[in-house]
């Protein structure tokens, strides 16, 4: 069995553990005692090496002797120290960030290329705020889900659509977490600004494949991010004023280095730019959202942290129709270091996302959401220089309120209807460890089970012959089963029950000094889905768990990677192939209704998708210019057979391009530092367009020109690119504890109308058929002012 | 109403300064398939013996809609139950018509067309409608609070699920418009159809003004034909944009007996329709 066998492993290594004593602490920030996650800690002359955790952790472990210490991270000086050891040490260490201006940022604060050579985790970026800041954004506002679809791999549906797309996945295949919740919909008005604000968050690691067994449950790809714990040295302010938002947020001690908090707040006004239209002027549109954070270190070796997130989204048409949505998450932690070499986390977390809509017209309103609470317990053992051993436990109990409908007044001709709520709850339980077997050789492998239970309290429609869908066979259509019956479940009941077990292995071997080759394989299980048959996901879009009717997604995932680093690290390369096979992916029978369905089974087929690509990634990580280029080229495509239904299936039942599949994506972004007041910043994005249906005909029908089309994403959209440049302009003030900088930008400076869609419809004045564009942003200019004190 | 939430998002989607142009674009072009629009519609208080059929070809997408007829065609309608058989006169521009359809509520019947040597058949059951209680005028019922629009008000029967087709159209307007309804959300109650015009300019769309006058029509129609009807008025009114759905070609019930793969566009219905004309005060 897998499990003893790498036990096994284990004890084998484990055995020959003597006479070794260990060094262990936190990493923290001098500035603000803000833990640095992926600092090196490494032994000088010596292969002995680690990197901090996310709470900042480390720990290493040396023999009796005296050695100098050395801990690096990128953006900071090296820390050197000579110690002598001859009994375990608790070391706590403080970088001093470089000597620098504010915008002087080294862009990829990453860990130091020569250990993340020899270590197997692959397909995964890590990027620091701090790059990210760097980015022009579009409309002066910093945004950490636009910065990540810079990387290979990562792309979206263009402007104004939520979400992002991971090696060809869909958007509802990321797990994005904030502070270890779960984030259900990453989007600001409707895609055009991410939820995160850039002032609360420290970093974030996007894993693209090979995704570590302690995380599970989404089918392609993991976000991490984290919030900053907030400034346990002094009070601090972050801001920036924007032409459509602005920020603010203040850190301090609570307790010097012991405790602290942070509070940021962000809001936009584009309401205001609405009024002023006159067709727009009784609408508006605004996001705010609130990060909280606070922490207490009760002594060296336990630490709570409290964290939040609030954020809100509001639409008001007319006064006719006015509707809101948003997540809400909160985090409660529990960092214990057992001992040197035992590290522990526990977390209490709860998440919600809930959408809201009124419309007068029709005397009614709206609501759906979802929630849910997750605990998690996780241990990070330190066996000796060689293994580092990760495992823990966790269960999610979920609530689905797919949608309630309730009349607003008396005479309201709609009527009250709740659709069934469904419950399920989610378990995993991992075993990883990172294995260095000779200098050259590591391997990474863990097994993750997981399990989900979809509990009762409600009843289900049964249908005639086990059919939800049918195949109409004379008119070669998909249509709605026949109920036969109901099934009622109690609250005590398991309607259905999934479980799988996710094996996750990797290897890496190093070439030389300076290069290696890693490959790894994962398998992950998605039990919750996100319902959607629109081009993009929209924030009405529910989600809903696996059951009698939908099996659990399962992804597959083989990736091999090549890595490079030359001249004196400056420069880094990786290569990576991947290709990713996904079971049990659902798709839309023509015709689909998803929203206020109590029977979504009706609406739907099992297919699979696959998707592989080969993705480079060229990094100049120093010097006055820096910057990236990267490259992908990549096929996403699904199959949607028939099945029990029968018949061929959606699209014929041919393999289909899924609406993410981009046959070539090119990003290159770069920052100039002129000189100690100006850097300036650019990007340029080119993609091959979107997968869409085009029609192929035309016919009359009830006096109207009815457009026919053929199959399902078989044309493309005009290819998508864009240049955009920030100019960063940071006055001297050497001696004032105020930094601001302005940050100009332009977005898409050449003004092109890249396609959002095209839509095929009658000229209702000439009558005449006509593909008209949307595109949503042309050249915009901003202009941002940030300040620190 | 669920079109109406995704409408209203759809909209918003739109507000953000984005901008729309029309654009030439190479499409491709499928082969013609016979298109029947065979809508057998009885008007209330008639016996419904005068009928018409419609037979033309699809043509590519940028084609001007000049009629494409098929002529030639063979076309008879058979009542399923008494086998009796009324056939369609072709008046060589595509139209087949008949004034000796006997009418029957609920009876199901059977369309058959031969054309090019190719036989279509289609079955369907002539479905009843509620009498239209009340039409008026309003402002404050519409989107804009301004705009004059037309209120169009029927009883929905209790414990039966019905489907309904509206079509509006204003006089020296060139298109109607369609509203798919069914009564998932308004079971038994009192349905009001709201048709509002909002000034656009960009597709030249005028508000209501007085003296303007609205040919409406209510037909009560099978759940198959909700499905089709509802996707082709999805399809053809879409706005498109990033919340639309994926379009697909709209099935309807003709098929071809002689060459399944070449299938018919278009419907046979049978529905019994009220109509109205309104005039704005």
């Amino acid at each position: 069995m897998k499990v003893s066998g790498i036990i096994f492993l284990l004890l084998s290594t484990s055995l020959f553990a003597q006479n070794k004593f260990s060094i262990s602490g936190t990493v923290n920030m001098a500035s603000s005692g803000e833990t640095l996650f992926g600092a090196s800690v490494f032994i000088k002359d010596s292969s002995i090496g680690t990197t901090s955790n996310e709470y900042g952790f480390y720990s290493i472990e040396v023999t009796e002797g005296t050695f100098t210490l050395v801990v690096s991270y990128l953006g900071f000086e090296d820390f050197y120290k000579e110690i002598s050891v001859e009994s375990d040490q608790n070391l706590n260490i403080e970088l001093a960030e470089s000597s620098s201006q504010l915008n002087e940022v080294v862009l990829q604060a990453e860990e130091s290329e020569d250990i993340s050579l020899s270590r197997p985790q692959m397909s995964v970026s890590k990027l620091n705020v701090a790059t990210i800041k760097q980015m022009p954004a579009v409309l002066g506002e910093i945004d950490i889900i636009k910065s990540i679809q810079l990387l290979p791999g990562v792309t979206n549906n263009g402007e104004g659509s939520s979400g992002f797309n991971v090696r060809g996945g869909s958007v509802d295949q990321n797990l994005v977490l904030l502070d270890e919740t779960i984030i259900y919909n990453t989007s600001h008005l409707l895609g055009f600004f991410s939820i995160f604000n850039a002032d609360a968050i420290k970093d974030i690691k996007l894993y693209k494949g090979n995704i570590p067994a302690q995380f599970g449950g989404r089918a392609s790809s993991v976000l991490d991010v984290r919030q900053k714990d907030g400034n346990n040295k002094n009070f601090a302010l972050t801001g920036g004023i924007g032409s459509v938002s602005s920020r603010l947020a203040i850190e301090g001690p609570i307790v010097k280095d012991r405790s602290s908090f942070l509070v940021a707040g962000r809001g936009s006004y584009a309401h205001l730019f609405l009024k002023l239209s006159e067709d727009l002027k009784d609408n508006s549109a605004y996001f705010y959202d609130l990060n909280l954070k606070t922490n207490y270190e009760i002594n060296e070796n336990n630490q709570l942290f409290l964290s939040g997130y609030f954020g809100r989204d509001v639409f008001t048409l007319a006064e006719n129709f006015n509707s809101s949505y948003g997540n809400s998450s909160g985090n409660l932690r529990w960092n214990h270091v057992f001992n040197d070499k035992i590290f522990s986390n526990l977390s209490l977390n709860y998440s919600k996302y809930d959408y809201q809509l009124e419309i007068n017209a029709f005397e009614f309103d709206w609501i759906s959401q979802i929630d849910n609470y997750n605990l998690k317990y996780a241990l990070s053992y330190y066996i000796n220089n060689d293994i580092e051993l990760d495992f823990g436990i966790n269960g999610i109990n979920y609530l689905f309120n797919p949608g309630e409908i309730n009349p607003t007044s008396e005479t309201s001709g709609i009527n009250y209807l709740l659709l069934d709520q469904k419950r399920a709850i989610e378990g995993g339980l991992y075993i990883g460890a990172e294995h260095r077997l000779s200098s050259k050789f590591s391997l990474q492998y863990g097994l993750r089970y997981s399990s989900f239970a979809r509990l009762g309290g409600q009843s289900l429609t049964e249908y005639e012959n086990d059919l939800p869908v049918v195949y109409n066979e004379i008119l070669e259509i998909y249509q709605r089963g026949v109920p036969s019956g109901q099934t009622e479940y109690k609250k005590n009941d398991i309607i259905s029950q999934f479980g799988f077990l996710e094996p996750r292995l990797a290897f890496s071997y190093q070439i030389g000094q300076h290069s290696s080759v890693k490959a790894g394989y994962s398998r992950v299980a998605q039990y919750i889905h996100l319902l959607s048959n629109t081009t993009s996901v929209t924030p009405i879009d529910v989600w809903t768990p696996s059951g009698p009717f939908i099996e659990p997604q399962l992804s597959d995932q083989y990736a091999v990677g090549y890595f490079k680093t030359f001249n004196n690290n400056a420069f880094s390369l990786e290569v990576e192939a991947y290709y990713k096979n996904i079971e049990n992916r659902i798709d839309y029978i023509d015709g689909s209704n998803l929203i206020g369905n109590n029977n979504i089974e009706t609406e739907i087929l099992k297919g699979e998708a696959k998707a592989y690509g080969l993705e480079f990634l060229l990094r100049k990580t120093s010097g006055s210019f820096t910057g990236w280029l990267a490259y992908t080229i990549s096929k996403s495509e699904q199959r949607t057979p028939g099945g029990k239904a029968g018949g061929p299936g959606i699209n014929k039942g041919m393999w289909y391009y899924t609406p993410y599949d981009r046959t070539h994506d090119v990003s290159i972004t770069g920052t100039y530092r002129l000189n100690s007041k100006w850097s300036l910043n650019a990007n340029l994005i080119y993609q091959t367009g979107r997968p869409v249906t085009y029609p192929t005909g035309q016919y009359e029908y009830e006096g109207l020109s009815i457009a026919s089309y053929s199959d399902r994403n078989a044309d493309r959209l005009t290819a998508y690119h864009r240049i955009d440049i920030s100019a960063i302009l940071t006055p001297d003030k050497p001696n004032k504890k105020w930094k601001g900088e302005w940050v100009f930008g332009l977005y898409n400076i050449y003004d092109r109308k890249n396609a959002a869609s095209i839509s095929f419809s009658q000229n209702r004045e000439t009558g005449l058929n006509e593909a008209t564009r949307i595109a949503i942003f042309g050249i915009v200019p901003s202009v941002t002012y940030n300040f620190k004190f | 109403m669920k079109n109406y939430i995704l409408y209203c998002v759809l909209v918003l989607g739109l507000l953000f300064g984005s901008c729309t142009d029309v654009i030439e674009l190479d499409l491709p072009v499928a082969s013609p398939r016979l298109v029947i629009e065979a809508s057998i519609d009885w008007q209330k208080e008639t016996l419904g013996n005068d009928q018409e059929i419609k037979l033309s070809l699809s043509s590519p997408f940028y084609d001007n809609l000049s009629r494409n007829p098929a002529t030639g065609a063979f076309v008879k309608i058979i009542n399923n139950k008494n086998k009796s058989e009324v056939i369609f006169e072709d008046q060589n521009n595509g139209s087949y018509t008949t004034s000796e359809f006997i009418a029957i509520m609920g009876q199901s019947y059977s369309l058959e067309v031969v054309y090019g040597g190719e036989t279509y058949i289609a079955t369907e059951t002539m479905t009843p409608v509620p009498e239209i209680t009340r039409v008026f005028q309003s402002t404050e019922n519409g989107f804009d609070k301004n705009a004059l629009e037309l209120n169009l008000v029927f009883n929905d029967p209790i414990d039966e699920t019905n489907f309904y087709l509206s079509k509006f159209q204003r006089r020296g307007d060139l298109l109607p418009t369609l509203f798919d309804i069914n009564d998932e959300f308004t079971n038994g109650n009192e349905i009001n159809i709201i048709y509002e015009k909002i000034n656009n300019d960009t597709t030249g769309e005028k508000e209501f003004v007085p003296g303007d006058i609205v040919d409406m029509s209510l037909y009560g129609i099978s759940e198959q034909y909700f499905n089709y009807i509802r996707l082709l008025i999805q399809q053809s009114g879409s706005l498109g944009g990033p919340f639309s759905t994926i379009p697909a070609e709209i099935k309807g019930n003709c098929i071809n007996i002689s060459k399944p793969d070449n299938y018919a566009f278009g419907y046979f219905r049978l529905a019994e329709v009220n109509n109205r004309v309104y005039t704005f005060q």
